[in-house]
């Protein structure tokens, strides 16, 4: 699979080394140059800087043949857009956000995006116990 | 606005009266969410104020208010309400009323946070009336196919600009 990861935070370091180590071709997008450097030193080439809401840098990462791309900054408002932009300007097959604002999970579906994950929810689940019925 | 949740008129006509401004006679008061205290915020939630509609402004910085204020542009004579919080949270936008709002506008510094604002108010909330502001010209571009009304102020600033230059001699 080639996989584009939005943001290389803490979430989308670990996600792009696991998927790199699963053998998927991945290319990471950082806004900021000095983070950048510093994944390219873990992750070599697959880091690109640049803002992952800008179309024509969009563009530039082969995201026409991207099977799936994943927003994973701390900013909900920047992953829903670079989803948008990827999905409507790129027909990209499957988008999935961080949302770090649980209430926005079901606003992102709304507003067309595939998957929206919660930690705040994932944890909640671990928290409580099944409901039985 | 008075106990029925209806606002009390001034008297357009009484001299000194110190709201002068009301909607026209056909138009019914709208109640509008502003997203936004910077200076394009305060000045549009001061206007739309004195024009008689009735305005809730949203910034998560509280000192935005105040600082509208000393610029006196939101001053003790504002009849609307000041929300502190995230425009593109729903749970704060419930709260500042967008349920029953005719109009939004997403003007804070951030073109994301603008789009997401203005989407969740168009599409979440079915606002009548949205508007965003993009300073990003291929965002702007972007959002405008897909819909949504934007406002680019870099390119309608550099036509006005470039307007104005070539008109002077």
């Amino acid at each position: 699979m080639y996989v584009i990861v939005v943001g290389g935070g803490t979430v989308g370091y670990y996600m792009s080394r696991d998927l790199l180590e699963r053998g998927h071709e991945v290319t990471l997008i950082e806004k900021n140059s000095s983070r950048a450097d510093w994944l390219e030193t873990q992750l070599g080439s697959i880091v690109m800087r640049g803002d992952g809401c800008e179309v024509k840098f969009l563009s530039q990462t082969g995201i026409e043949r991207a099977d799936a791309i994943l927003a994973v900054t701390a900013d909900d408002e920047d992953n829903l857009i670079a989803l948008q932009m990827a999905k409507k300007h790129f027909n990209v097959k499957k988008t999935i956000a961080r949302v770090n604002n649980p209430s926005n999970v079901e606003i992102f579906k709304m507003l067309g995006v595939d998957e929206a994950v919660s930690a705040t929810d994932v944890l909640l689940a671990a928290l409580e116990p099944p409901i039985t019925t | 606005m008075n106990v029925n949740g209806k606002r009390k008129w001034s008297n357009p006509n009484k001299p000194g009266g110190r709201h002068h401004y009301r909607p026209p006679y056909n138009q019914p008061a709208l109640k509008l969410l502003i997203v936004g205290c910077g200076r394009v915020g305060s000045q549009i939630a001061a206007d739309m104020d004195r024009f008689g509609h009735q305005v809730v402004i949203i910034d998560k910085d509280p000192n935005q208010f105040s600082r509208a204020a000393t610029r006196g542009v939101l001053t003790t004579d504002f009849k609307g309400d000041q929300v502190v919080g995230n425009g593109t949270d729903a749970d704060v936008l419930r709260r500042a009323g967008i349920e029953d709002a005719d109009g939004f506008v997403a003007v804070t510094e951030g073109d994301n946070r603008n789009i997401m604002a203005a989407q969740v108010a168009k599409h979440v909330f079915k606002v009548p009336r949205v508007v965003a502001r993009i300073y990003d010209p291929e965002r702007a571009e972007a959002y405008e196919k897909l819909g949504l009304h934007t406002i680019c102020p870099t390119i309608e600033g550099a036509k006005h600009i470039e307007k104005t230059l070539l008109e002077t001699h």
